[in-house]
């Protein structure tokens, strides 16, 4: 039984390990990236400036986010079975520290493609400034929930005949209420309404996935 | 064969007592009749889903690939009750607010509950062996199983209703007229009824076709 420790250990060492491998092609990061700035693109396109508008705003917002990460999160998992690593992988960690580290580095995946796309979609969209400290909490939170649902969703997709083609279609009863949380609360916090109610759903929502996904990680694999 | 003939005699009867026996709800009209079928439906697309997620969470704690029988089959007959609640929900709707489809609160759970059922039998139509899907599609449903509860909690703060318990409903169950919630809780039970003998006989030919397949597979074996 492996401790405490050995555990964060193995979990801090798998994100080094993902992070070292995503450094070395970059290819899942310029893709996902290019497919963000696409969608964006066809987004803004398509109905052009609407500052004025922060309630749809708001959700094509949360769109390209949900795009964005459906098309690149199951990855991680993905290119273990296809690269046929993953069981010299599972000889080297427990099934929980491995899924945590490829959760951390979800997260990490998540943070760049946002640091990229938010300021991106602000400027072409001619989005009136947020309430900072609101909107980074709401998009804080909103990414939390949405790694750790696409997380748990990858991994048992990565094991599945149609894997990404069915990523999508899968997660999705997963994102619904963040979403539905997360657009209201960017939506209130342009309007100036008090988001505490949706930023606490939101929290109270990723610690229930998270707490979910640890007892189930074990069940992951096992043949 | 009891069983069955009292069930069958049992909805056929209150079918007809609810049609031609019970009043009509005013605000309603004749769109009241609607509410024998379409609540038992909504009601067993529920009650499946639980069912199925009850016996993923076993299937999870005791590796019995009969858990997953009966949550594969309830996910099943849950979908079709679901179709059928959502199809007669909508044709309602139409009648009474003019439109077939509004994201109403209880239109969006239901929407949920039937997006859930979709995802997870397709994701167990993609999973080859029967230890692994049963394994898989049960994390899956566990999974699912979180964010329900925060659906209900959520929709009806975000969105409006219309829909019309608290018009029948008005300070408890009280003014419902009693012919109306008689024949209705008779068929909610008969309908209950249906689906437990439909889902026993679906679990009754998974277990068959797994036998013959072990039967199978064993042939093969010695005759190789």
């Amino acid at each position: 039984m492996p401790t405490r420790e050995s555990s964060f250990a193995a979990a801090w060492a798998i994100l080094r390990k993902e992070c070292r491998s995503e450094w070395r092609t970059r290819y899942g990061l310029n893709s996902a990236l290019l497919f963000a700035v696409t969608t964006l693109t066809a987004v803004s396109f398509a109905v052009g400036r609407m500052g004025d508008r922060t309630d749809v705003l708001a959700a094509l917002l949360w769109v390209v986010i949900l795009f964005a990460a459906l098309a690149s999160l199951a990855h991680t998992f993905v290119r273990e079975v296809e690269g046929h690593t993953l069981t010299l992988l599972r000889l080297t960690a427990a099934a929980t520290p491995i899924a945590v580290g490829k959760l951390l580095f979800n997260l990490l995946f998540l943070g760049v493609l946002e640091l990229v796309t938010v300021p991106l979609f602000l400027i072409l969209m001619g989005a009136p400034p947020p309430h900072w400290g609101l909107f980074l909490g709401v998009l804080a939170l909103g990414s939390a929930a949405l790694a750790t649902a696409a997380t748990l969703v990858g991994a048992v997709i990565a094991q599945t005949r149609g894997r990404g083609a069915l990523f999508a279609g899968v997660s999705l009863p997963l994102l619904l209420p963040l979403l539905a949380a997360a657009v209201s609360a960017t939506r209130a916090q342009w309007s100036g309404n008090p988001v505490t109610f949706e930023l606490r759903l939101l929290a109270a929502y990723t610690l229930a996935l998270l707490a979910a996904s640890l007892l189930l990680y074990d069940h992951l694999w096992e043949d | 064969m009891i069983a069955r003939t009292t069930l069958f005699l049992w909805i056929a009867v209150w079918t007809v007592l609810a049609l031609l026996w019970a009043p009509l709800v005013p605000a309603l009209a004749e769109t009241t009749r609607v509410l024998y079928f379409h609540i038992p439906a909504a009601w067993i697309s529920v009650l499946a889903l639980a069912w199925s997620m009850g016996h993923s969470l076993a299937y999870l704690k005791r590796r019995r690939l009969e858990h997953d029988d009966q949550a594969s089959a309830a996910a099943e007959l849950g979908l079709v009750f679901c179709i059928g609640a959502t199809i007669s929900g909508s044709l309602w709707a139409k009648a009474m607010w003019g439109s077939y489809w509004n994201w109403d609160p209880r239109e969006t759970s239901i929407f949920f509950v039937l997006l859930i059922y979709g995802a997870y039998l397709a994701l167990r139509s993609s999973i080859e062996g029967d230890e692994r899907r049963a394994r898989l599609s049960a994390v899956y449903s566990a999974a699912a199983f979180v964010t329900v509860p925060f659906l209900m909690f959520i929709v009806p703060r975000i969105y409006f209703s219309l829909h019309p318990d608290p018009i029948i409903n008005t300070g408890g169950k009280i003014q419902m007229d009693p012919r109306i919630r008689i024949s209705f809780f008779a068929l909610l039970i008969g309908f209950t009824g249906l689906f437990f003998w439909m889902l026993s006989l679906r679990v009754r030919v998974l277990r068959v076709a797994r036998r013959f397949e072990a039967v199978d597979a064993e042939r093969a074996g010695s005759a190789a």
